[in-house]
């Protein structure tokens, strides 16, 4: 890398000198903001110009995490919802993409079922929650299940379009070969939707989060979204932020998680 | 020599719930062993329709087709077929994509890896094997897409207007290279092109098409100097006689 670099012109140099600053100037720019941000939140708190008690403050919800990771409450509760959500999303990627395989190789059943998934699609899922408590118990099924049913009909969708836009061609190309309709689906179809499948597992990280604490909203004795629905009940504004916060950082971390795999997989693939 | 393939009376007709197309009517000629045939005609006459008929991707609605006498079967890899795009797969290297048609049909062998590797070597991507299709030029990336045809070692090659996409220099340089590859490789080839000076240059017969349903209207036998690259003839004389000749036969 050095001694190529030693190769650039001047104005080439320049030109990456500039978009070093660039990209710097923008991770500044976000790291103050989030200060600024939460800087004058303090301040307007501690000044009283606004209520604490209303709309807490960074410290007190620093407080609060303190307290509950002390108690182990933080711990107890960060690990139910996670569990809940990592199992939502696994059991709904899965099977939404196994379905959508199946309704990709199957046209006869693809276009009967094509009707109802789109009103699944459109239904707002938190309307069967009454349905899932009475079918499912009040325990944590129903809300993996609640979880469940607000990623999986997204990715049958999504995949199937995706798997359908596969260039027409390259389906042509790989039987004038003689492949088998299981080596066209391993060779071309899969491989090329997994920009899809990264997009939606992206997008099932926001939604199973979604479905787990709607779900523990409904019912819960534990989680992140209990701790919410309780810290709302008895006005301890601290709490539902500090939790929060925590769900902001699982959420991202479940994120990172999958870019990183997408960033190892392209490398592989690129290599 | 023989002939490798014949076409009698074949006729195709498309069904659509709006209408249906009759794209081939009575349609016959033959293809011998070692012969270069290009089949040209006015667009949308029915030329794709007709190779891959002959690549058993369809079915005729009546008549014969056969190779080497045998009727063609969907799963016979007799013919090779190139597309006007180079399909390369973005996400395998040049070697995985040349030989992704030996792991079907469990082709798999070292005889046949020999054999793709060796075409690399031969046609200019010796140092390619590893590269990603992204990574090579229009003219390369076709000819990638030709030796993957060929490490299949059809008895056949279909090739679907194959230059269309390029820009006319590298186009033409591709005409030289795949035209030379073919020949070396002793192949019977099929050119479906819309372009009268490149089925000149490369056949030595041209079959032409009435539009739409096609039936073959002439046929006509090339008599060009064998050792001429397709750039040759197109400055030799007889490139323009025939061209105009053809260029009548479209015409009325
Ligand atoms: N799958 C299909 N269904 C219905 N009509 C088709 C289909 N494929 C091609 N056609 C029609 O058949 C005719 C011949 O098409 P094609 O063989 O692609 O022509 P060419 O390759 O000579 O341009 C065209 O009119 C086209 O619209
Ligand atoms: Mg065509």
């Amino acid at each position: 890398m050095k001694n190529r670099n030693l190769n650039y012109s001047s104005a080439h140099k320049k030109y990456l000198r500039g978009l070093k600053l660039k990209t710097f100037s923008v991770h500044l720019v976000r790291i103050l903001l989030l200060f600024v941000v939460l800087g004058l939140w303090e301040l307007c708190a501690t000044t009283q110009l606004i209520d604490p008690f209303i709309s807490s403050s960074p410290s007190r919800i620093i407080n609060q995490i303190k307290i509950l990771a002390g108690n182990g409450a933080l711990w107890h509760h960060s690990s139910v919802t996670l569990y809940e959500t990592v199992l939502a999303f696994s059991i709904s990627t899965l099977v939404g993409t196994i379905v959508a395989i199946l309704l990709y190789a199957v046209p006869f059943i693809r276009k009967v079922l094509e009707p109802y998934l789109i009103v699944l699609n459109s239904l707002p899922k938190i309307a069967l929650g009454p349905l899932i408590i009475v079918w499912m118990g009040t325990g944590t099924k129903a809300i993996v299940a609640m979880g469940i049913l607000i990623c999986i009909v997204i990715t049958t969708i999504s995949m199937l379009n995706g798997y359908l836009s596969v260039d027409k061609e390259k389906i042509l190309l790989l039987k004038t070969m003689g492949a088998s309709k299981l080596q066209i689906l391993f060779k071309l179809i899969l491989p090329a939707t997994f920009s899809d499948f990264i997009s939606i597992l992206k997008i099932n990280v926001g939604m199973s989060w979604v479905g787990t604490v709607m779900g523990e909203y409904l019912t819960s004795k534990a989680g992140l979204g209990y701790l919410i629905v309780y810290g709302g009940q008895v006005f301890k504004l601290d709490l539902v932020m500090a939790a929060i916060v925590v769900l902001c950082i699982l959420a991202g971390l479940m994120y990172a998680i999958i870019a990183s795999l997408e960033l190892i997989v392209n490398s592989k693939r690129n290599k | 020599m023989g002939n490798i393939l014949e076409l009698k009376d074949v006729e195709l007709i498309y069904h659509s719930p709006q209408s249906e197309t009759h794209a081939l009517e009575k349609l016959s000629f033959q293809v011998e062993n070692g012969e270069f045939v290009s089949i040209v005609g006015p667009s949308g006459c029915g030329k794709t329709t007709l190779l891959s008929l002959i690549a058993g991707i369809l079915k005729p609605t009546s008549g014969k087709i056969t190779i080497s006498g045998k009727h063609i079967s969907a799963d016979a890899s007799q013919t090779g077929y190139m597309f006007q795009r180079d399909n390369l797969f973005e996400w395998l290297n040049i070697w995985k994509n040349v030989t992704l048609g030996l792991g079907f049909k469990k082709r798999f062998t070292n005889e046949n890896k020999d054999y793709a590797n060796n075409l690399l070597n031969k046609y200019g991507l010796k140092d390619f094997k590893s590269h990603y299709p992204s990574q090579l030029s229009g003219g390369m990336r076709q000819r990638v897409a030709l030796i993957r045809t060929l490490s299949l070692r059809p008895k056949l090659l279909l090739l679907d207007e194959p230059f269309s996409a390029l820009d006319y220099q590298t186009r033409l340089a591709v005409q030289d290279d795949v035209h030379a590859i073919i020949k070396n490789e002793q192949k019977t080839a099929i050119l479906v092109t819309h372009d009268i000076g490149e089925a000149i240059a490369l056949s030595s017969k041209i079959i032409v098409l009435t539009s739409r349903p096609a039936t073959v209207k002439n046929i006509i036998n090339l008599d060009f100097d064998k050792n001429l690259t397709p750039f040759e003839r197109r400055k030799n004389i007889k490139f323009n006689e025939y061209f105009n000749q053809i260029w009548s036969e479209l015409d009325s």
